[in-house]
């Protein structure tokens, strides 16, 4: 009998592929502006991304984010030094600059400073060049994406001079950075030197970035650090959440992306409602007959399951397949630069389908499981 | 679709079979396009704590190394241009040993000049003597002249014959003695001022000679001498150069020097961390940048002031609202390598166990 | 000839609801089926034919009386064993054929064998046999839009007796059909769907055909007003 349900539903060719492009209509809306929106918030936490050794984040009380921040004395990496369970911290420094760039212009940039000694709180990779690169005086390393930006007529920028608080600063390097959600030009600097590019204020060092000692727990540490010190201390993934917070906060974006999720949902259910409902009432007939010539309501249900499941897996895989290949075409631009599809994202919108589904599904159901067997007398 | 009943339809065979490796390839997408968020170690060595230290209750700080006789700025008492420069930077140098002359050539004129001065004024001391010595002989004279007429005017006196002796004979005798008084008077006078004379010229002598010893201390002034025995850090003159002891302000200092065997290191506590340090207890220290050479270095004492955190900023502003506990340990002598002087040092030190450090635990 | 009695009604009445009204269609039928028979039912249109023929083959319930077919009161039996029943027992033809039309001849004829759990290329080899007994084996791979008229019929006549049925009610076999063709599918009818143990129910208003019948069964406003061999002279 599943058979027939199968052949059924495909032996109508418009409405099969009405079925199949709503629910792939659906999953691609939903599961790309998911995608889109999750990755766009996710923006604030690239910086806590970007730096690969830090467990702790240490910062003034008052600081939220890795941009909103407010700095703490120098004696601070004293304190989280002296706090047991510290393995080891050093300084960080985040703050906003502008520079003037070899044409003239004027850009926003974010200066990162990362500890003198070690260069902790560089990102994982460079692109061009090599960290070394820092030890070199008036050094900074660009991030690609800011690369493009600051450099739009494709010169090369490496050697590109730049001033910075009527500093000199040489790019020597090219790191392979996550933009954070400003998409704001990165510069990574040693501590030292980017004291110099931030105009100053009394105190500047905005974090410690502190490492547990094995036997530890990020969370455990934490809350020592705070204890002890009367800091702020976050683990990565806590801190890396406040940036996504403040984001989901202070920003339209959640509510206009939840909207389009929902308006996908509702074509979605529209369109297949709509498709299925008339496919069922198409074939009352037939469904009164199989009924009267003796096919329980079970089976019927079954029937329109299969049929429900058909629809739902070509419609889902090509919506999926949209949503990567949209997503892959993507990838090149730099506004997209590391957008991901979260794992989690693909199961939400198989969840959808399966409410479309479920939902239109049990509405052409009702009719046909209350059509009298008689009727196909009339 | 007669002729081929199942061989081949798009719509249940081709279309599944496109929506199932659709979701083959997302799921390799996906899982290849997952963010890489694992954590790394980092490539150099930060300073961490080690031993029981790593674990347990301590309080960190940062330093800077110094002399154990601290700092000295050499300085000069004397403005002018050096002449000779007997030290280089690294050089160890005894107490007292010259490291640099100013120009002393004005004081040697002077002491010339002194000299002269001497010369002359013995010249005329001689000479007062001399005059004093003929007016000796002038009133010694004077009083054997003197005394003859006042024997023959005795002798006349006593004579009663009056022819014997002519009265003009002793107005004669009379004028004689008369003028021989007047002629020794004059001689005392004389004298008199030639011994005020040698006075004078005694004092001259003495002035010049007093003189002629402050010329002689000024010219060892112009020579600089070592105040301790020490090593010679920083030599910021060259002969040549004009040196003012008028305070130089924010000039650097002609020459830094100072003990460095031991090495000491001046290490600042946050004031707030101050009353958890266990006083006398060695340090953990290593330099800057080369966090795996640690080092322990011994207490020597605490600084009584609290003072402003001034060092270590790394900032032309300093920092004035931290207020930072300073605490001297001194360097084994096996480590004289690894550290110099002014470097900045991590360091770490155990806690008494307070109320805060265990906490956590 | 002393036959098997197929279907035995007793007191079977039927009331519709029409909005407050109460319409009731039929009036206590009491009667039999012999099998062996090809019995006609005959009336005006809302005479309660097809009530009446529907409670008889077990898809609408009687207000009111028992249907008994071969020996098993269906209206005792709970809903799923009923429709088991029908799959069973019962073979149906309808007005509209209600052939699906994504499935061909022979698929088609092959439903109640599919439904009732049968392999489907096994089935399809019998509903192919049946066909060819209604000689359109030629056509068992077209589809029903394909087919005319009266080979939609015919597949439709398959499906009905394809597993065999003890019963087989067909609904106005002949009203879409010239009287040629309509002819032919009853003689046809006779011929396969008549057999010893098995009754035969057709609804017509096709008096072209009533000279076929074993029996005419005649019902006016929910009563059986006659019961012969022939139709009464007044129709």
């Amino acid at each position: 009998m599943l058979w027939i349900a199968i052949r059924m539903l495909t032996g109508d060719k418009q409405k099969f592929y009405g079925l199949v492009f709503g629910i792939a209509f659906s999953t691609l809306l939903i599961t790309q502006q998911l995608t889109i929106f999750i990755n766009l918030i996710e923006r604030g936490a690239s910086a806590v991304y970007s730096e690969p050794t830090a467990d702790v984040w240490v910062m003034d009380p008052v600081s939220r984010t890795p941009d909103v921040n407010f700095p703490m004395p120098a004696t601070a990496l004293d304190k989280v030094r002296g706090v047991p369970g510290v393995e080891w911290a050093v300084p960080h420094l985040r703050a906003g600059a502008s520079v003037r760039t070899s044409d003239g212009d004027l850009e926003g940039v974010s200066i990162v400073g990362v500890d003198d000694a070690t260069l902790i709180g560089l990102p994982k990779r460079l692109i061009e060049g090599d960290i070394s690169v820092l030890s070199q005086p008036d050094s900074v390393i660009i991030d690609d994406v800011g690369a493009g930006k600051l450099f739009e007529n494709g010169a090369d920028p490496i050697g590109a001079r730049l001033e910075l608080n009527d500093q000199r600063a040489v790019i020597r390097g090219i790191a392979d950075a996550i933009p954070t959600f400003t998409s704001q030009v990165t510069l990574y600097t040693k501590y030292s030197q980017a004291l110099n590019y931030v105009p100053g204020t009394r105190n500047r060092m905005t974090f410690v970035i502190a490492n547990a000692a094995d036997g530890i727990t990020h969370e455990e540490l934490a809350s020592r650090i705070e204890e002890q010190t009367g800091l702020r201390a976050r683990t990565r993934e806590e801190f890396a959440q406040d940036g996504i917070d403040f984001i989901i906060e202070n920003t339209g974006i959640p509510l206009n992306f939840g909207i389009t999720v929902a308006l996908g949902f509702i074509v979605g259910v529209a369109i297949v409602g709509l498709t299925f409902s008339l496919f069922i009432r198409d074939n009352i007939k037939q469904f009164g007959a199989l009924k009267a010539i003796g096919v329980t309501n079970a089976k019927i249900r079954k029937m329109v399951t299969v049929q429900a499941g058909l629809v739902g897996l070509i419609g889902y895989g090509l919506g999926i397949l949209a949503t990567v290949a949209f997503i892959w075409g993507f990838s090149g631009n730099p506004d997209f630069k590391g957008f991901y599809i979260p794992w989690q994202i693909p199961l939400i919108s198989c969840a959808a389908v399966f409410v479309i589904l479920g939902l239109t599904g049990w509405l052409s159901l009702r009719t046909v499981l209350k059509t009298e067997p008689a009727a196909v007398f009339r | 679709m007669a002729l081929l009943p199942e061989n081949l339809s798009f719509s249940r065979k081709v279309l599944p079979i496109i929506a199932i490796g659709a979701l083959v390839l997302a799921v390799i997408f996906i899982a290849m396009g997952l963010p890489d968020r694992e954590q790394s170690e980092p490539e150099k060595e930060p300073p961490r704590a080690i031993g029981e230290l790593a674990n347990g209750a301590r309080v960190a700080g940062s330093g800077i190394v110094e002399p154990s006789s601290e700092l000295i700025e050499v300085g000069t008492a004397l403005s002018g241009l050096v002449t000779d420069l007997m030290v280089q930077p690294g050089q160890f140098v005894e107490k007292g040993q010259p490291l640099f002359t100013v120009d002393t050539r004005a004081i040697r004129a002077r002491a010339a000049e002194t000299q002269a001065a001497i010369t002359e004024a013995r010249a005329a001391l001689g000479e007062a003597r001399a005059s004093m010595n003929e007016a000796e002989a002038a009133i010694a004279e004077a009083r054997t002249a003197e005394q003859t007429a006042a024997r023959q005017l005795a002798l006349y006196r006593g004579v009663d014959d009056p022819a014997a002796v002519s009265r003009s004979e002793v107005i004669r005798a009379e004028g004689e003695a008369a003028s021989a008084r007047d002629r020794r008077r004059l001689a005392e006078t004389r004298l008199q001022q030639a011994r005020a004379r040698v006075d004078q010229a005694n004092a001259r002598i003495q002035s010049a000679q007093s003189q002629a010893g402050t010329t002689r201390t000024e010219l060892s002034r112009a020579t600089v001498r070592a105040p301790i025995a020490g090593e010679i850090l920083a030599v910021n003159i060259r002969p040549g150069e004009f040196l003012s002891n008028q305070g130089g302000g924010n000039s650097a200092p002609f020459i830094t020097m100072g003990e460095t065997r031991p090495l000491h290191i001046r290490v600042d506590i946050d004031e707030e961390q101050a009353g958890r340090l266990a006083m006398g207890q060695p340090a953990t220290v290593s330099p800057r940048g080369a966090a795996d050479n640690q080092v322990k270095a011994s207490f020597v004492r605490a600084e009584p002031q609290v003072v402003p955190k001034r060092q270590l900023t790394n900032t032309a502003s300093e920092r004035v609202d931290v207020r930072v506990l300073q605490i001297i340990y001194a360097l084994p002598a096996e480590a004289r390598d690894a550290f110099r002087v002014g470097q900045q040092v991590d360091a770490f030190i155990p806690a008494t166990d307070g109320a805060q450090g265990s906490s956590g635990e | 000839m002393s036959q098997q009695v197929a279907i035995t009604t007793r007191g079977v009445t039927r009331d519709f609801q029409s909005g407050s009204q109460t319409i009731t269609v039929l009036h206590g039928i009491d009667t039999e089926i012999r099998a062996g028979e090809l019995t006609y039912v005959v009336g005006e249109s809302g005479s309660g034919k097809t009530t009446l023929i529907s409670i008889m083959c077990g898809i609408l319930w009687p207000t009111k009386g028992e249907v008994t077919v071969f020996g098993t009161d269906i209206y005792d039996l709970d809903d799923t064993a009923l429709v088991d029943f029908r799959l069973e027992n019962i073979g149906f033809i309808f007005q509209q054929y209600n052939l699906i039309p994504s499935i061909d001849a022979a698929s088609n004829a092959a439903v109640p064998l599919i439904a009732q759990g049968m392999d489907r290329h096994e089935a399809r080899e019998k509903a192919r046999g049946m066909l060819e007994k209604l000689n359109i084996g030629d056509q068992a791979d077209k589809l029903p839009n394909q087919l005319s008229g009266g080979q939609q019929q015919r597949v439709a006549i398959a499906r009905a007796l394809v597993h065999e049925p003890r019963l087989v009610v067909c609904d106005e076999p002949t009203a879409a059909l010239d009287a040629n063709s309509g002819r032919r599918v009853m003689d046809l009818l006779r011929e396969v769907a008549v057999a010893e143990d098995r009754a035969c129910i057709i609804v017509t208003h096709d008096n072209r055909v009533f000279d076929l019948a074993d029996r005419i069964l005649v019902l006016e406003d929910g009563l059986i007003t006659h019961d012969g061999k022939e139709m009464p002279d007044d129709h």
